[in-house]
């Protein structure tokens, strides 16, 4: 919102020794964030008025004038100007060079500097209203008109915003941080907080005193839990004509454009008293107003010309006849000002919030009415609303006469009362205050405190009874702030040491994303709680079971995340411009439709929810036994995961194939007999639904709520050997479909006394190799305890390895 | 002869010492001892000399033969020590060769940094999960019935759940406060907790404004505990993130769940304060919501708000990240480009 500093000083007198960045700063300290306070005569630098001496042909343009133009200066500049309007002793605003316009009303602004405009030396130029951001002031007329200030008491070279009465300090407040503060959406409720602070006096609206002896106006209100208060009052002898410049300037100036002196005025006070009010024509209503739930599918046709069939639960005003009006929303087309217009229903009524606020925007029609009454008004406020309007009136319409009146206020606001223990307001605060002090401070803002005890029996005032404050940690931060929240002295935290903070499941979750990222070298990324189709039905394959949003970001991305893949791959297809090999992961939460108790309220079901890891491994790769590599190499991180994340061992063992995983490359993860992941080659056929072009990826998924942290680190030692321990390697021939796990179990399965393990070396297929059949050659670790082994030793137990291993699985050794 | 002698000894132990590799050294030695070396010649003219001083020149002459030998070796192994087998037009400009490049997200890095700044003043963590209830997202939490956070223009609700009970109303959650309430329901008063997570709004998204984004909510509620002390505690775990003295100011604001709220703000690290685009000019960057836990907050946990108070922060991450790094669009967070996110080692 704008505040005018000058309107604010009509209320309060701010002394012009204050300084203003320091009186914006405790403004946002203590009650709203002020977000600027802009100097109007700032935009007005160098933009000045001129009076046009002479008018004189362009040589080379037939549009162009070259005008001779007093700016004040010691001699008059010429400038050139295309205006359609420029004649000899007119009053003009000249941007003169320095200044900074908006070329034609459009664009950024651009600085005027000294140029030749067709071969003539132009002083800046003469502008039009939109160049220099008074169109509302100036209403552009036909093009190429330039702003004529003839009218205005001014002098060639006075700077237009002074010349005009526009100088000012714009304040702007952010309209978020004063939501809860109904009083403050006016210049005279931020008057009021502003004299509090700096305990200054504020001016008084005297209440409108009705004239005695005119008539009742009739006013019906149907549901006075939605209109506390209605005032109509009814004036005649007006005409609908242009405000005076002082009305319309102030309005210009807080964002309004002004319309007519009757929509001006209700502006003007909305502005000044944070209050809307409304203008009828009085002809068109028939008979009297009444304020009532609009009947189901009601016509109403809006100023703005909107076309709404109404609903049982919007309030409207009506004549007798029909809707006349969306209570403080907006009036119809039909009914309010018109050009023809002589007199006025002039309505300040109070409305309930919330059904304004339902109203507005289920018309998507939030005005600046509306968006004050959502705020919830005190109806005292429409005294101060009233009485501003009539002395307003008054003042432009000398001959108007007042014919009719009627205040119907069926429910009475009740201004809030607490109680506060004295005692516990100090313990909280961390600071002794007198009673003195409060009582002063609170006393600033309207409140009435009276002691009794260790009780502060507190009265709030109208303006902040609305819901604003209520309970006492209300007046603890009323008194709070008025003592300056910067004023309490920063105290120290106290904790009572219970133990050390020990949450394995955490530090565990922690530990596995370290390790994909600073061992495995995964890159982490973060991405949104939905999918998007393509993907779902290229990894998932299916949108059973899966929760959806009924205002998704966008069509295609309904669905809520089920599992971490789809997203993964989307990431996948977004980096494979990019890159042709990396890892990426991330740690999510995902949900499917299956409701559980949650566990903390025994009414409330939620969807079951679990927290995963997914993994995505992309590469370049064609070749055959380059994709097989690629598969051992991803597998590893998962076989090293638990040893270095500390938690339970890892197995792997092909249960359930994932529905996107290649027939073959795939492998589940258990911990025990739990499964707890899977991970594969993503299927060329999904692949290519993702829309990957030339990337191998393997994926994979845990869920991390199944895993089994350790309690600490629960690695043994082993004695180093003292006597040397030999590699032996053994390839042989096997059938292709003999596993690596079955060669380590044949070599395992008897007990022999010089063999410390056996390690997988590689395996070839190829042209040597008989069809049907691979070479595998592993390395066998043989020692002892006590002594070195002999050359025999070593080839004895070799042998008896080499005989197990083709009675077991028909290896046949192709030598050492 | 003897000052033949000794030149040839002069000259070849300056010649030895000045070799500098020991293809050099050895055509030092062949020169002075070789077959046609300056020693050996000498040798050669020995029997030309009087018989009685032969003995003698003789064995100066080995003497010198000796001293020269052992010159040239123990060179030998000075030039070995300092030599390389590596070419002397090896690149040492080139460019090392780096090792694996992953890294975690910049916002989980943050995370972890407040994590261990809290836990260092113990705090637990606690986490829960993302689809709640409006009971838990908006009830308990003193939002009124109408409150404008409640309509579907800014929250996600879930579809087949979005009308009903509040207990039956589901939605992603809009924040982190309600699952707060959770914690206070099971665990037992004081507490002393952290709840990092991501949160929802249905909005529309610019550079300044995202769908998802990290919340990081602290919360203590203890039966002493003023807002001096909390500025106190933003102050410290500020700065230890930032590892510099961050100036902080507290000054009104307004969230139902709190009351009295704050908005607190940092000095801007950007300016030091001066004003500068990042902070609009005034020197301070709005960080986090906070305040004491509403009375109904702590009712709904079923704490007497008479004896209990407390505070409560809530810190948006990307916020805070953005300024750590001056990044300039937060939908790059969430964008999975890793030309942006492997910048963040």
């Amino acid at each position: 919102m704008k505040l005018s500093l000058n309107w604010i000083k009509d209320y309060v007198n701010i002394p012009d020794s204050m300084d203003l960045s320091k009186f914006a700063y405790e403004l946002t300290m203590s009650t709203v964030e002020v977000e600027g306070a802009h100097d109007i005569k700032k935009s007005f630098e160098n933009i000045v008025v001129g009076e046009i001496l002479e008018v004189n042909p362009h040589p080379n343009a037939d549009k162009l004038r070259v005008c001779r133009v007093d700016t004040g200066d010691d001699a008059p500049h010429d400038i050139v100007c295309g205006g359609s309007n420029l004649a000899v002793g007119m009053k003009v605003i000249v941007a003169a060079p320095g200044a900074w316009v908006r070329w034609h009303g459009e664009g950024e602004p651009v600085e005027i500097k000294n140029a030749k405009l067709r071969g003539v030396a132009s002083y800046g130029m003469i502008c039009a209203s939109t160049e220099v951001g008074l169109a509302d002031l100036f209403p552009l007329g036909e093009d190429h008109e330039i702003v004529d200030l003839s009218a205005f008491d001014v002098k060639a070279g006075e700077n237009v915003a002074t010349a005009l009465g526009l100088d000012d300090i714009i304040l702007e407040i952010d309209n978020k941080s004063m939501t809860n503060r109904p009083d403050l959406w006016g210049h005279y409720g931020m008057a009021r907080e502003i004299a509090a602070l700096y305990d200054l006096e504020l001016k008084k609206i005297e209440p409108y005193s009705v004239p005695a002896g005119i008539d009742d106006f009739k006013i019906v209100i149907d549901d006075e839990d939605k209109c506390p208060r209605y005032i109509g009052v009814k004036l005649e002898g007006l005409a609908v004509k242009e405000s005076p410049f002082e009305l319309r300037a102030r309005l210009w100036k807080v964002g309004l454009r002004p319309i007519n002196a009757l929509v001006d005025v209700t502006n003007y006070v909305m502005m000044a008293v944070g209050q809307p009010t409304h203008a009828f024509d009085s002809d068109m209503i028939q008979d009297h107003i009444c304020v009532r739930r609009a009947a189901e599918g009601e016509q109403l046709e809006l100023l703005n010309g909107k076309k709404l069939s109404l609903r049982s639960d919007d309030l409207v005003i009506a004549d007798a006849k029909e809707a006349v009006a969306l209570a403080g929303v907006m009036g119809g087309v039909k009914d309010s000002i018109l050009p023809t217009t002589q007199n006025v229903i002039l309505e300040v009524a109070n409305f309930e919030s919330t059904g304004i606020r339902r109203t507005a925007l289920r018309y998507d029609n939030r005005t600046d009415a509306s968006t004050r009454y959502e705020k919830a008004i005190d109806p005292e406020r429409c005294d101060l609303a009233l009485s501003l309007s009539m002395e307003l009136f008054a003042a432009l319409y000398p001959e108007m006469k007042v014919v009719a009146y009627a205040d119907n206020y069926p429910k009475k606001l009740t201004p809030a009362e607490i109680d506060v223990s004295y005692d516990w307001l100090d313990r909280r605060l961390g600071k002794h205050l007198t009673q003195d002090e409060i009582s002063h401070k609170l006393g600033l803002l309207g409140f009435s405190v009276e002691f009794n005890g260790d009780n502060m029996h507190v009265k709030v005032p109208s303006w902040r009874s609305t819901g604003d404050v209520s309970i006492k940690a209300d007046i603890m931060e009323e008194v709070a702030r008025m003592y300056g929240y910067e004023n309490f002295e920063a105290s120290s935290i106290t904790t009572s040491f219970s133990g050390a903070i020990n949450q394995l499941d955490k530090s565990l979750v922690r530990n596995i994303e370290e390790y994909l990222a600073y061992r495995c070298g995964m890159q982490e990324v973060l991405t949104y709680p939905w999918m998007k189709e393509d993907f779902v039905k290229a990894i998932l394959q299916s949108t059973d079971g899966i929760l959806t949003l009924p205002t998704p970001p966008s069509p295609e991305e309904k669905y809520i995340r089920s599992s971490t893949l789809p997203n993964l791959c989307q990431a996948v297809v977004k980096n494979e411009r990019y890159y042709n090999e990396f890892a990426i992961f991330e740690e999510a939460q995902v949900a499917d439709a299956e409701m559980v108790e949650s566990g903390y309220d025994a009414t409330e079901k939620l969807p079951r929810q679990r927290r995963k890891i997914g993994c995505a491994f992309a590469e370049k790769t064609n070749k055959l036994e380059d994709i097989t590599l690629f598969f051992r190499r991803v597998k590893g991180i998962f076989e090293q995961m638990p040893r270095y994340t500390h938690m339970e061992s890892f197995r792997f063992e092909k249960a359930e194939k994932p529905v996107w995983a290649d027939n073959v490359a795939w492998l589940n993860i258990f911990v025990g007999e739990t499964m707890v992941g899977s991970l594969g080659l993503l299927s060329k056929k999904a692949s290519m639904a993702c829309g990957i072009k030339n990337l191998a990826v393997i994926l994979a998924e845990i869920d991390t709520e199944l895993l089994v942290p350790f309690k600490s680190r629960t690695n043994g030692f082993k004695r180093l050997p003292e006597y040397p321990v030999n590699d032996y390697d053994i390839s042989m021939l096997l059938d292709v479909n003999v596993t690596w796990e079955q060669i380590k179990s044949s070599v395992l399965s008897k007990k022999r006394e010089l063999l410390r393990g056996v390690d997988f070396v590689d395996e070839y297929r190829g042209k040597q190799i008989p069809e049907g059949q691979k070479s595998v050659t592993i390395r066998l670790a043989l020692g002892a305890d006590d002594k070195t082994l002999t050359s025999e030793e070593i080839e004895a137990c070799a042998a008896a390895v080499i005989k197990t291993l083709k009675k077991d699985l028909g290896a046949e050794v192709r030598g050492k | 002869m003897n000052e033949k002698l000794q030149k040839i000894r002069e000259d070849g132990l300056a010649a030895v010492a000045s070799a500098k590799n020991e293809i050099e050294l050895q055509e030092i030695k062949v020169s002075f001892l070789g077959k046609q070396g300056g020693v050996t010649e000498l040798l050669k003219e020995l029997p030309k000399m009087d018989p009685s001083l032969r003995p003698e020149m003789g064995k100066k002459i080995n003497e010198v033969k000796n001293e020269l030998s052992a010159a040239v070796e123990s060179r030998r192994e000075e030039i070995k020590l300092k030599a390389s087998e590596i070419p002397e037009d090896f690149d040492i400009t080139l460019p090392g060769i780096a090792p694996l490049s992953g890294g975690k997200h910049p916002i989980k890095q943050m995370r972890d940094d407040l994590n261990d700044a809290f836990r260092s003043m113990g705090f637990e963590i606690f986490e829960e999960d993302e689809i709640t209830s409006e009971l838990y997202a908006f009830d308990k939490l003193n939002f009124p019935p109408n409150h404008p956070a409640r309509e579907s223009m800014d929250t996600y609700w879930i579809e087949g759940h979005d009308k009903g009970e509040a207990n039956e109303k589901l939605c992603l959650r809009p924040h982190l406060t309600g699952g707060s309430v959770r914690y206070l329901q099971t665990h037992k008063a004081p507490y002393r907790f952290v709840y990092p997570g991501r949160v929802y709004r249905n909005e529309t998204t610019d550079a300044r404004h995202e769908r998802a984004f990290y919340q990081y909510e602290a919360l203590i509620v203890d039966k002493e505990f003023t807002f001096a002390s909390g500025k106190v505690m933003i102050q410290s775990i500020l700065s230890k993130v930032f590892g510099r003295e961050v100036p902080v100011r507290m000054r009104a604001g307004f969230f139902p769940f709190v009351e009295p709220g704050f908005e607190i703000d940092m000095g801007c690290l950007v300016c030091g304060g001066k004003g500068c685009s990042v902070c609009k000019n005034v020197g301070w960057i709005e960080v986090m919501p906070g305040g004491t836990p509403h009375p109904n907050v702590l009712r709904s946990a079923g704490l007497d708000p008479d004896e209990y108070t407390g505070f409560y922060v809530n810190i948006g991450l990307d916020r805070l990240v953005m300024m750590r790094y001056g990044v300039d669009d937060v939908r790059l967070f969430n964008s999975a480009d890793l030309r942006f996110l492997s910048q963040f080692h």
